[in-house]
């Protein structure tokens, strides 16, 4: 059976290293530094490369676990990392209206990556300043795609939210024909 | 932090009097640019990022692979050398030397370097 890589990415905060260190079974490569640049409003540290985190599934299968960064001026590791996932969750903190116009920016970026099924995972949901799922579809033009991805509630800070999207994710995989088991 | 000036200054000078030293630059731990001196072909930005990741994965390497705290990461290519050094946690240093570099004493005037610039940074 082979390894599914999965790539976990999103704009700044969205909860891509949160997500990772939920599930993960090993130990997760940590590489946040202290944030110096405006991430330093929201959050005390910033991932400066990647994130890696380990899943077994019941079925067997193997996860790796690729959290991506958030900020532009890490492009180059989304050009490394993401043309080589099988499957990815783009994570959207929907409390952070201010940020969709840079998600959009970012999901088109990574469909230029990588043409692997996606999900587009919806944090901080339980926030009072979250917006509605069918208006973040919206803002961030998933009517354009050809088929257009799943949306889900997902808690990263929850690992049994976190194991829902994951799950669906690899039913995705299958669907689409990707060689999962 | 002290005026970038002073910063730019000693960057300027160990650039221009080590033999084969091409550039310098001291970015934060999460890979902003804070002082330069590098060739105008060489984006700032990008550059600064990739410095902070490459050396938190080194700094991951010696601490899961159990090498110990980590002195510096020396990266050899065809055409020339990149060091990064950790400037405590305020800043890493990358130095870029050409080929012809002695690697004795691109290490030493690296170290005689960040020796300088710590102080600088507090
Ligand atoms: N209340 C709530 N908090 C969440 C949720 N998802 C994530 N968080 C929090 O949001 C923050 C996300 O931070 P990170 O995981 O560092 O975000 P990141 O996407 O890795 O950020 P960068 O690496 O800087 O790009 C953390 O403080 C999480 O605890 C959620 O669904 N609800
Ligand atoms: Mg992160």
């Amino acid at each position: 059976m082979e390894i599914l890589k999965i790539g976990i990415t999103g704009t700044v905060g969205a909860g891509k290293t949160t997500f990772v260190r939920s599930i993960s079974e090993i130990d997760v490569v940590n590489t946040d530094r202290v944030a110096s640049d405006e991430t330093a409003l929201m959050k005390a540290t910033t991932t400066v490369a990647f994130d890696f985190g380990r899943l077994t599934l019941n079925s067997g299968q193997i996860l790796h676990l690729y959290g991506t960064p958030g900020q532009f001026r890490f492009n180059f590791m989304w050009d490394i990392l993401m043309p080589k996932v099988h499957g990815y969750v783009f994570l959207v903190d929907t409390s952070r209206p201010q940020d969709f116009r840079a998600s959009r920016r970012l999901l088109n970026y990574m469909k230029q990556k990588t043409q692997s099924p996606l999900i587009v995972g919806l944090t901080h949901a339980d926030s009072h300043k979250a917006w509605k799922s069918e208006d973040i579809a919206l803002t961030l033009g998933l009517s354009n795609f050809v088929t257009k991805p799943p949306i889900i509630e997902v808690n990263a800070t929850n690992s049994h939210s976190v194991a829902q999207c994951l799950i669906l994710l690899v039913e995705q995989l299958i669907q689409q024909g990707i060689n999962v088991v | 932090m002290v005026q970038s000036s002073v910063l730019q200054d000693s960057l300027q000078r160990f650039v221009s009097s080590t033999p084969d030293i091409q550039g310098a630059a001291l970015v934060s731990p999460d890979g902003l640019p804070i002082s330069s001196i590098l060739s105008s072909d060489m984006d700032e930005e990008r550059t600064a990022a990739m410095s902070a990741a490459i050396l938190s994965l080194g700094e991951r390497i010696g601490q899961e692979l159990a090498r110990g705290l980590v002195e510096r990461i020396f990266v050899e290519g065809e055409k020339g050398y990149s060091i990064l050094v950790s400037c405590g946690t305020e800043a890493v240093l990358l130095v870029l030397a050409g080929k012809a570099a002695k690697q004795g004493l691109l290490f030493l005037e690296t170290k005689r370097l960040v020796a300088e610039i710590k102080p600088l940074l507090h």
